[in-house]
């Protein structure tokens, strides 16, 4: 009895091994073969989750927070945080694919035990990380066409911000946390904001591997002089109170900037850009509050 | 021989130039009176984070003498019994319960925290037998450890903990500028109403039964200390984070040196942490200049290596 059981077992699972038809993508940790169309889909990355809603995709499961207000997961389960995956409520979904990124990367071989498992970290590369995670997705779902659109309107907001950024002087992305800043170089986590607007950051030497940034004080702004700053609010990304980020860069020092003087100190989008970095709806809203105020001055 | 005191503030006069002069913006300081650019950077920047560093290292290292002087042991300081801890777990409560409270709201509620968790300290070590003496720094490491993990227990529950982070891991000063430190000088005023009870407190170390024995009200003095110690505690955490080892060491290397009549010595704890403080704050600006380092990493490297050497050279007294 236990035999034919056994056997049948092996036979179920073999032929459901042969139909599923597999893809191979590229993934942050290269290339990875992936089931092909998974029904089932539980994603650990708020990028993620973001760039598979712009692609139409239905989701089974989400972290119980997904930070940003836009996003909407639907009817998709909480399965634990970013941070700490709930393993059980997990495997009582019973995932087809799993995917983790940045903030859960580490729950890679986690997850693993559950269901196959893919990391789509996006790196500071982000828009040609972006874009290769949407092309990916296009695979896996079976949606090439709908990721080729979303990609070729990525390119055309970017070239929008490219052409607006044209000539505007130098630019310091800056991190505020609650009475501290730190500065962000090219290479860095918001380095991107520097190869898609094409100007140069306003301190050069900028170490782009401090995860948190190069702290910075109010006379090392004043001395850089940008003539835009970007902020980056880290309280308002992770919705806290406290000091909001015009409040920790006021100062005399600061208000002598050309940036501060001509009112080109922008402040971004912090949730997009700090917690969903790379996800197509967060970049995007990224790129075009960039583009309305950068087109918006005259130029200098 | 020249006097301690006198060669500690000999030191802090070059100290507090170099600190003055240091920063990201190029000036020259010295022509502040004619250039209103250097004037600005002078009074916004400059001065007010070298008085912050001169008033945090000077509160700081009176405050440890006193702890040291209240508990009888010369292991312990402000950051490691849980003080710091207890004032950050106050903060933390009144910015989740109510976060539009005023900024000297937070720091009342933060100093009672602070003076009960060094209370309840206090309380613990009175049951240790008075013979082994490492039971005592023992002891407040655990309770730090843990108040400390019901602060990151509430903060990861509230994902605030990098919120956290700025006051109990990186005690550093490159957010200071003017308007942003005043707070600074209470604590180096309570600090200083300590050195007109300091012979009391001299008196208390020799400990509760001979003290009352002659004839002090011991209640009232420690008390009064753990409302110092507290204060200190928690103003320098609310604005400019914990800063490890300065008031564990520098008590230590000045009673090596002037032995303890507080009165005395108290003044000499002040310049010494002052000085300590700024020419770790001075390496943390110049080691990646433009860019810093925290004070408290620097301190933590310096003043790990001296608690090292005042351990292993013999403790003139415990």
């Amino acid at each position: 009895m236990r035999l034919i059981s056994a056997a049948i077992l092996t036979a179920v699972t073999l032929g459901s091994a042969a139909f599923a038809e597999e893809v191979t993508v590229t993934t942050a940790r290269g290339e990875s073969a992936v089931p092909l169309s998974p029904e089932k889909v539980v994603v650990y990355d708020i990028a993620a989750v973001d760039t598979l809603s712009a692609l139409g995709v239905e989701l089974a499961g989400v972290p119980d927070n997904l930070y940003l207000s836009d996003l909407d997961a639907g009817d998709a389960e909480a399965v634990g945080t970013l941070f700490e995956p709930d393993l059980e409520a997990l495997a009582g979904l019973a995932p087809d694919l799993i995917i983790v990124g940045s903030r859960s990367a580490s729950q890679l071989d986690a997850v693993s035990q559950v269901a196959p498992a893919i990391d789509m970290t996006i790196g500071t590369d982000l828009v040609a990380d972006a874009e290769a995670r949407i092309a990916a997705y296009g695979q896996i779902f079976d949606k090439a066409d709908a990721a080729g659109k979303l990609t070729a309107e990525l390119d055309e907001k970017l070239a929008a911000l490219g052409d607006a950024a044209e000539g505007e002087g130098s630019a310091l992305i800056v991190m505020t946390n609650g009475t501290k800043m730190a500065a962000y170089g090219a290479g860095s986590r918001f380095g991107w904001l520097h190869d898609a607007t094409g100007m140069e950051p306003a301190i050069s030497g900028l170490d782009s591997d401090e995860g948190h940034g190069n702290v910075l004080t109010h006379e090392a702004i004043a001395e850089a002089d940008p003539d835009w700053i970007f902020v980056l609010d880290r309280g308002a990304a992770i919705g806290e109170e406290g000091q909001s980020a015009a409040e920790t860069l006021r100062s005399p020092l600061i208000e002598g900037t050309t940036a501060w003087k001509e009112d080109q100190v922008v402040y971004l989008p912090a949730g997009e850009l700090y917690i969903g970095g790379g996800g197509f709806g967060s970049l995007t809203k990224v790129i075009d509050a960039l583009t309305e105020v950068l087109s918006g001055s005259a130029g200098a | 021989m020249t006097h301690p005191f006198g060669v500690t503030l000999a030191a802090l006069v070059p100290l507090t130039l170099a600190s003055l002069m240091t920063g990201a913006a190029s000036v020259d300081i010295f022509s502040a009176l004619d250039d209103p650019w250097a004037m600005l950077v002078l009074m916004e920047s400059r001065l007010p984070r070298t008085l912050a560093v001169l008033l945090t290292g000077a509160a700081l290292s009176v405050a440890g003498m006193l702890l040291q002087a209240l508990v009888r042991n010369r292991f312990v300081g402000p950051d490691t019994i849980g003080t710091a801890e207890s004032a950050a777990l106050g903060l933390l409560a009144v910015t989740l319960i109510a976060p539009a409270t005023p900024i000297w709201g937070k720091i009342l509620i933060s100093s009672l925290c602070a003076m009960a968790g060094t209370a309840l300290f206090v309380a613990l070590i009175r049951r240790l037998p008075p013979r082994e003496i490492m039971l005592v720094p023992i002891s407040g490491i655990i309770l730090s450890g843990v108040i400390g993990s019901v602060v990151v227990y509430i903060a990861w529950q509230a994902d605030l903990m990098q919120y956290i982070s700025t006051w109990l891991m990186l005690g550093e000063f490159s957010g200071v500028i003017a308007g942003r430190y005043e707070m600074l000088w209470f604590a180096a005023a309570a600090a200083a109403l300590a050195w007109f009870a300091a012979d009391r407190f001299a008196i208390l170390s020799l400990g509760e039964e001979v003290a009352t024995g002659l004839g002090l009200g011991t209640r009232g003095i420690m008390r009064f200390g753990l409302a110092v110690v507290a204060v200190v505690s928690a103003m320098v955490v609310t604005t400019v984070g914990m800063i490890p080892f300065i008031g564990l060491v520098v008590p230590n290397i000045v009673s090596r040196i002037m032995g303890d009549n507080l009165r005395q010595s108290l003044p000499m704890v002040a310049a010494a942490g002052a000085a300590l403080l700024l020419s770790c704050d001075l390496v943390g600006r110049l080691i990646r200049y433009p860019f810093e380092i925290p004070v408290g990493t620097v301190m933590g490297f310096v003043g790990a290596g001296i608690f090292l050497y005042l351990l292993y050279r013999r403790p003139a007294r415990v």
